[in-house]
């Protein structure tokens, strides 16, 4: 193992400066010259078709600048797939659920802006809605989008092997439903645009993004400019977890309003808008069956899995499928098949979310313990019996190069004392593992991969050019430790200019686990590349081969001999003398089946490497309210490699508060038709730091062949595996099997009586 | 609406604005005092990202009158440490990685320093207890908790391993 | 959020504001410390043209003992009322509800004693954004003819869900308001109307000046117990005080008290009549106190603030019990002596 400056120390973040000091812009906080407020007009029917809007007295308001509608815009549907194009951003035709954009106003101040909204007269018809997944693919459903008949937004069909004849060899068959509501986000900062155009046309836009460059082009194309005159520019984000990855509405409606009225436009989202109008996770219907062997071995599995998947499509193809990858990544099995239906509804868009499918992920392995009790074994065994291994291939065809679930599992147990408490907890407590696997990254065609440029000062130090983007997990500073490792400087030497799209060139964003693998490694390859090149200047000055050199601490020197080294800014200055400007580039493109798409062919290589997570939790539960106190957690994952440890820590700690403490114990989100009942943070019960248990964590080093110094994705295998183990762990407690997530305190309670109830029955 | 004067003090400094009724502590510092260190994240006053101190005291700056803080002296994220540097709590929450996102940070400093300023000494119960009106969605508070123990110069009580 | 656009009044003495009270009348609001209003007006439920600032009238700040009671000044901070070692010793109850309303840094400092009881009621078809609610037609409480949480209900449903206005109701509180014609003192029971619509009986001309606990007896306890999915932030879903009156290990006299059920806290007659004359120590009674408490709480419950009815109701049983215990074991602590 080298020996790192940086790469695997516990490193403070390099942003968090500006962020505790109240320096640090978000989007919300900038301020331009005659900025104006932008407001956006909601449909407050879930289905209806828009007759006729009349912004006429709006516009009388003075103060206000502009008003734009459907008539704005170039009619075009955009999606995220040229199959799932079905979203104006302004649509003409009709409105699809609670909330959706209408018409929107800039005007000087937001008071203004609040009272031009109510000026504007929209005629609507209203039509029938649905809100329920099942009622809308049954016939008579209103039908919400022409083109998709029976509201089936996306059937995602995978089989591989025998699953019949899998079943038919089985010692043990199950099939189980489990549902789960839908989840949101909740990120810390509500939504906002910022967008202003110069007078050459060239548009800056500011926005919470996952992937600047992934706004940029639709952008571009929904306002018919070149892409390179799209400036998507950074900023910074307070959170995404999957919620931010495509273009807003909100994104083309700002830049709408500021090309009209020629001035910056600002648009801050409420917590209500962030909540209905950006994204939500998925509520699900999920039956599993499985089929295993003597051993708890699985032979065969079929899922099928109907997704509320909202007005519109998003993401629908990658959500449709992640639950099932996720499931046959962390586990073996030969026969396998999958239908999954993202199904509309007139309620708000779902999309990508850190948790992927409660109702699967939970289902898949509360589902795996009842088998284990079936037959006599117990969770963590039959865990052990079917977990990945490096090597192996997942049903789908993509090969795993590195995998440490076993690891994962036998450290985690070992931490949780499982032998020691299995079994022999006092009532009302109990204790349970999950396991999940998280892939690190998705096929994105030609934006699948990243390029850096690294470029020198005369001075010594050096800028990171790369899209990169943080929303806050800390990858400008798992940039910085890269450069300043494979540079040889101190991170304060390094700058970074990232995610903004004028300058950096193409990344695919944060939001596939990717930033790591692929931009991480991008900036590695392009500080090599520079290195190679300062060492070919520096071996001719020190008589020395260019592969005996070592660049550290600002020095370049013989390896073995740093008191005879040259300081890089001398070397740089050097090359300048000899015409010799330095920079360094360098691109990753993961190797991953081009032919591989999500419904047409979801077979072959996914992407170049998975994570792999295991979580314990420990709970006791109040017989009297089902109230559950949790006292545990241990969490471990493969990483690959820690890149940081203090980073990857708290990236663990958020997982398990965001998938288990959340996940599984308080939030949902409740409905009166298609208006979200809960969605601020009031009602909507995002955890505490009151209610927080203690949380061990454990990092496990596959060391892939591929990832930067080995390292994977970090953190959603850990949110994904805490949702199932706390739901294990409550399970176990009052030894009833709950299928339906999350598991409140009146879920709980009732299972508890009615097992009272039936325990009295069989004794009387 | 005609404006009316109020005057307070923010940081250590005099302020004097102009401001109608209706505008709110948090805007009036966001907006007029151009401080967008004190952050908008609900607006009715439950995630704690609008926390600022009024005379020492916690108080959400969204559901506050900016006419309300008459004579007050306020303390806001930027005004925390000073010429010589960051306040303890600013450090231990930088060393402790308790810094994610970082939209709630200012909020959990304004609370933490809230509390610090009348305990302290206080035990982790007294800190979960004091930053339980502040949501982040970011960190699962762990190290936020560990960074205020520091800051009060406990030795934080293990309330998470690794390795 | 935006609010919406108000005048400020600023009065600086008591008879100044009951002056502007009396002007600005149905047209004015009381501010004290704003955290329940001000989000109501950001949601558009409330817009008054007159705010009237309490923020110079200290003379309405304090817990004091007068006359075997403790008076305690309407804008006295929850954060002072639950520090006052009076409050501890007589009305424990009180300072336990208090201390679990919302959070710390949200609305002890700034918010009072007096917003706390006159706390308007709660609904998750009515607490929403002015947009939420638009598209249909308004419910009862915002003026309309509908109730959309107990369909085909004539009136409104909302739920009072004011920790201390549980508990002060089991203290047996009274409340004195001012208003330029006068002053009157009531039960704390007679300020709710019953009426979700307008739940509290305080005219738009009066002030509420003084909260008013009777030192019961020496040997008297009180408890609160509430619940909801997160230990703070939240409203309870249910909640429970209790007062008892001890006298040689017996129970002279009790109160208790359930809130978050219906427009107003109830008042459980007939299982505090229950435990008269029964030894502080008999969990039986208190198992039967709390079912009956329960089943004239199952009443009033209606599906609008999140959670099932059916749990929050078999709560009540749950949190009267508990607070019955502790108050009993409180009170055999106090009547054992030293």
């Amino acid at each position: 193992m080298p020996e790192y400056s940086y790469i695997g120390k516990r490193m403070p973040r390099i942003d968090s400066l500006a962020k505790v000091t109240g320096a640090a812009k978000y989007t919300a906080d900038l301020k331009f010259p005659r900025m104006l407020v932008g407001k956006v007009l909601r449909s407050p029917l879930p289905h209806a078709r828009i007759l006729n809007i009349d912004a006429s007295r709006a516009l009388r308001l003075p103060g206000v600048k502009a008003v734009v509608t459907g008539k704005d815009t170039y009619g075009e549907k955009w999606g995220v797939f040229r199959y799932t194009q079905d979203q104006m951003f302004l649509p003409l035709d009709k409105v699809r659920y609670f909330g959706e954009e209408v018409a929107a106003v800039a005007a000087t101040d937001e008071d203004t802006a609040l009272e031009a909204l109510e000026l504007i007269k929209v005629d609507y018809e209203e039509l029938p809605a649905v809100f329920d997944p099942m009622e809308a693919i049954a016939p008579g459903a209103p039908l919400i989008h022409d083109d998709f008949p029976q509201n089936i937004n996306i059937h995602v069909h995978i089989e591989v092997g025998d699953v019949e004849g899998g079943f038919a060899k089985s010692y043990l068959v199950r099939e189980d439903t489990f549902t789960a509501a839908e989840e949101s986000y909740f990120q810390g900062e509500p939504y906002a645009v910022v967008a202003r155009f110069d007078l050459d046309g060239n548009l800056e836009i500011w926005m919470p993004n996952a992937g600047p460059h992934m706004k940029a082009k639709p952008l571009s194309n929904a306002l018919r400019i070149p892409l390179h005159k799209v400036h998507v520019r950074k900023i910074a984000i307070g959170g995404a977890f999957g919620g931010r990855s495509e273009i807003s509405p909100a994104d083309f409606i700002c830049a709408l309003l500021a090309r009209k009225t020629g001035r910056p436009v600002k648009i801050v989202y409420t917590r209500e808008e962030n909540t209905v109008c950006t994204r939500q996770g998925h509520s699900m219907i999920a039956t599993i069956k499985t089929g295993v062997d003597k051993t708890g071995r699985v032979l065969a599995r079929d899922v099928t899995c109907y997704m509320d998947g909202g007005a519109y499509s998003s993401t629908g193809p990658i959500a449709t499928s992640v639950p099932f990858l996720c499931m046959e990544q962390a586990y073996k099995m030969d026969s396998v098949r999958y239908n999954g239906y993202r199904i509309y509804t007139n309620k708000p868009i779902r999309g990508m979310i850190r948790v992927h499918g409660r109702a699967f992920a939970c289902g898949v392995d509360t589902q795996l313990d009842m088998i284990a009790e079936e037959l006599g074994m117990d969770p963590v065994e039959i865990r052990l019996v079917n977990a990945r291994e490096a090597g192996e291939y997942t049903p789908t065809r993509s090969y795993v190069a590195s995998c440490a679930m076993k690891e994962t599992i036998l450290k985690a147990a070992e931490k949780a004392r499982w032998k020691e408490k299995w079994g022999k907890l006092p009532k009302w407590r109990g204790i349970g593992i999950g396991c999940n696997s998280v892939q690190t990254g998705f096929p994105m065609g030609i934006r699948g991969g990243s390029q850096a440029i690294i470029k020198f000062n005369e001075d010594g130090g050096a800028t990171v050019i790369s899209g990169v983007v943080d929303n806050g997990q800390g990858n400008d500073n798992m940039l910085v430790q890269i450069a300043a490792e494979e540079l040889g400087l101190r991170p304060e030497d390094i700058q970074l200019v990232t995610a903004d799209t004028e300058v950096t060139p193409l990344d695919p964003g944060a939001y596939s686990q990717v930033s790591t693998f692929i931009g991480g490694q991008a900036v590695r390859l392009a500080a090599q590349d520079a290195r190679k090149k300062l060492f070919q200047i520096a071996a001719r000055a020190l008589e020395a081969h260019p592969d005996d050199l070592v660049a550290r601490d600002r020095m370049i020197f013989v390896k073995g001999v740093p008191h005879k080294g040259l300081p890089i800014q001398k070397v740089i200055r050097m090359g300048l003398s000899q015409g010799i400007s330095v920079a360094g580039e360098g691109s990753y493109w993961p190797k991953v089946d081009p032919k591989r798409e999500w419904v047409q062919n979801p077979y072959g290589q996914m992407c170049e490497a998975f994570s792999f997570g295991t979580t314990i939790a420990e709970v006791e539960v109040d017989p009297e309210t089902g109230k559950v106190k949790v006292l545990e957690v241990v969490a471990a994952q493969d990483v690959g490699f820690a890149l940081n440890p203090l980073v990857l820590e708290g990236q663990f700690q958020g997982a398990v508060a965001m998938g288990g403490q959340g996940g599984m114990l308080t939030e949902y989100h409740f409905w009166d038709g298609g208006r979200v009942m809960n969605p601020t943070q009031l009602e909507y019960k995002v955890p505490l730091a009151i209610d927080m248990p203690k949380i061990h964590t454990i990092i496990v080093e596959s060391v892939d062949p591929k990832g930067p110094y080995g390292a994977k994705e970090a953190g959603m295998s850990i949110a994904m595996s805490a949702a199932q183990a706390y739901s294990a762990a409550i399970c176990n407690a009052i030894g009833v099997y709950l299928k339906d997530y999350p598991l409140t305190p009146e879920k709980i309670l009732k299972a508890i009586r009615e097992k009272e109830e039936a325990g009295e029955k069989t004794h009387q | 609406m005609s404006k009316r004067i109020v005057k307070f003090r923010v940081n250590g400094e005099e302020v004097e604005l102009a401001v109608e009724p209706h505008w709110t502590l948090l805007e009036a510092l966001r907006e007029e005092l151009d401080l967008t260190g004190t952050k908008e994240g609900c607006s009715e006053g439950v995630c704690g990202s609008c926390t600022v101190l009024v005379d020492g005291a916690p108080v959400r700056a969204c559901l506050t009158l900016a006419l309300e803080v008459e004579g007050r002296e306020i303390l806001t994220v930027e005004g925390l440490g000073g010429p010589d540097g960051l306040d303890p709590l600013q450090r231990a929450f930088i060393e402790r990685g308790a810094v994610q996102c970082g939209f709630c940070t200012s909020g959990m400093l304004m609370a933490a320093k809230g509390l610090l300023l009348e305990n302290p000494n206080p035990s982790q119960e007294d800190i979960k207890r004091a930053l339980a009106g502040n949501i982040c969605r970011c960190t699962g508070y762990i190290k936020i908790i560990e960074a205020v123990e520091e800051a009060a110069s406990l030795s934080p009580t293990p309330i998470h391993e690794s390795r | 959020m935006r609010l919406p656009r108000f005048d400020y009044l600023e009065p600086h003495t008591l008879e100044e504001a009951l002056e502007m009270r009396s002007e600005a009348g149905e047209k004015g609001e009381v501010l004290a410390g704003g955290t329940d209003l001000l989000v109501r007006m950001k949601q558009r439920l409330k817009k008054p043209s007159f705010l009237i600032t309490l923020k110079h009238l200290r003379e309405l700040e304090g817990v004091k003992m007068e006359e075997g009671e403790l008076a305690i000044g309407a804008k006295t901070s929850l954060r002072d009322v639950i520090r006052s070692p009076w409050v501890q010793r007589y009305a424990n109850g009180l300072a336990e509800a208090l201390s679990s309303v919302g959070a710390y840094t949200i609305q002890h400092v700034r918010g009072t004693i007096g917003g706390n009881l006159c706390q308007d009621t709660r609904c998750l078809y009515y607490n929403q954004s002015a947009f939420w609610r638009s598209g249909r037609a308004p419910c009862h409480k915002a003026g309309g003819k509908i109730c959309y949480a107990r369909e085909g209900s004539d009136r409104c449903r909302s739920t009072n869900q004011s920790d201390g206005a549980t508990a002060l109701l089991a203290l047996d509180a009274r409340v004195t308001l001012r208003s330029l014609r006068g002053e009157r003192t009531i039960p704390v029971s007679d300020l709710f109307t019953m009426k979700g619509e307008a739940p509290l009986d305080i005219r738009s001309d009066e002030i509420l000046t003084t909260i008013r606990i009777p030192i019961a007896s020496q040997s008297a306890a009180s408890a609160y117990e509430r619940i909801s999915y997160r230990s703070a932030i939240d409203f309870p879903v249910a909640c429970a005080a209790v007062l008892i009156e001890a006298e040689d290990k017996t129970i002279r006299r009790a109160r208790i008290a359930v809130g978050a059920m219906g427009n107003a806290p109830l008042l459980m007659i007939q299982a505090a009549e229950l435990l008269q004359g029964k030894p502080l120590e008999d969990e039986g009674v208190r198992k039967r106190a709390a079912r009956i408490a329960m089943d004239h709480a199952s009443a009033f419950a209606v599906n609008n603030v999140g959670a099932t009815v059916e749990w929050r109701v078999s709560m009540v049983e749950v949190l009267v019990r508990r607070a019955l215990r502790r108050a009993c074991e409180a009170a055999r602590g106090i009547g054992e002596g030293p």
